[in-house]
């Protein structure tokens, strides 16, 4: 019974993907190409509804980027030349690859910068730790000898 | 010393990310820097919404301050507007529609131009007509240009053809007054 509902569940799971993607296609000649439009789409972002890129957005504006990114990559341009005209008309904010610039570089600098510096804590405090422990165990170790004697 | 950094440096640090994270909360994620202010405006040729024989480019702009709203029958908040913006073109502003059609798909089949026509002259009859004319955006290229993402949207344009504001939403009196109208005013000035 339950893998019957299973079965079901998945058959439906199967149907309602490949609707989706029967929405709307732009066919390519080239394979390339068609794997190039796949890739942008997913890359730009929907100035209308924030957080979706334009190949998952069903906001009218990103049905025109994605008619716009199918009519620029048939007229030639290359991945850069896309993403810069769609940076030209919505700014860095149309992309999901952020620009390194002064303000953004430290997305990629603190990372980086809090690791070496946790690494530093813990090596100053393994090294302060094992003199601290050093001293103790050696006042023990000769408390107890002073005590044998 | 050593105590007073152990507390004093995560309280601190709670702090910052909490004020930061604070302010998000009233940040507008849609306010944003317009791409094509201060640029001249983009090159176009479109028709008349009404009559479609005429076409207009880019030189409407030249001579005179204009505020190109964009908007379309369809558009909820754009017929919210429409009367204070029939206001402010009765005190002498120039004001010129940037049309376009949501059903409109450049793909499979255009809406008929004479039913839009009809919507369009409804919409105004009933809600006033603050335009000069309707620039009608056929393929919506002319907004992908201008960086629109919605309706209704408002260019303030100068006498030279630059934008000088892209103002996403309506205008109203609050709008105007605190922010659209001093501009314009200073260009008109100039």
């Amino acid at each position: 019974m339950k893998s019957l509902q299973v079965f079901v569940f998945t058959l439906i799971l199967a149907f309602a993907a490949s609707s989706f993607a029967a929405e709307e296609s732009y066919q390519f000649d080239d394979p390339a190409q068609q794997a190039l439009f796949l890739e942008l789409t997913q890359e730009l972002r929907c100035p209308m509804c924030q957080n979706q890129n334009i190949a998952d957005s069903d906001a009218m504006i990103a049905h025109d980027l994605r008619r716009k990114v199918y009519e620029l990559l048939n007229q030639g341009y290359s991945r850069s030349e896309v993403v810069e005209y769609m940076k030209t008309r919505y700014g860095d904010f149309v992309s999901y690859q952020p620009p390194v610039t002064p303000l953004t570089v430290w997305l990629w600098v603190l990372p980086v910068l809090f690791v070496l510096m946790a690494a530093f804590w813990v090596f100053i405090q393994r090294k302060k730790q094992s003199q601290e422990f050093d001293e103790e165990a050696l006042a023990k170790a000769e408390s107890i000898l002073e005590k044998d004697k | 010393m050593k105590k007073v950094a152990v507390f004093l440096i995560p309280l601190v640090l709670f702090m910052l990310l909490a004020v930061f994270l604070f302010s998000g909360l009233f940040s507008d994620p849609r306010q944003r820097d317009s791409s094509v202010v201060g640029k001249p405006a983009p090159a176009f040729e479109l028709p008349d919404l009404m009559q479609p024989e005429i076409t207009y480019t880019q030189d409407i702009f030249k001579g005179e301050v204009t505020l190109l709203n964009v908007w379309g029958v369809w558009c909820v908040t754009c017929a919210v507007e429409l009367p204070y913006l029939t206001d402010l073109s009765q005190q002498g502003v120039k004001i010129v529609g940037l049309y376009y059609d949501q059903d409109t798909d450049p793909d499979f089949g255009i809406k008929s131009i004479p039913a839009i026509q009809q919507e369009v002259v409804a919409k105004l009859s009933k809600l006033g007509n603050p335009y000069s004319f309707n620039v009608f955006d056929v393929k919506r290229d002319y907004s992908l240009d201008l960086g629109v993402t919605g309706a209704p949207e408002t260019f303030v344009i100068d006498k030279n053809g630059v934008i000088r504001m892209h103002h996403i939403g309506d205008i109203n009196p609050r709008v105007w007054e605190g922010k659209v109208g001093p501009l314009y005013s200073e260009l008109i000035a100039q």
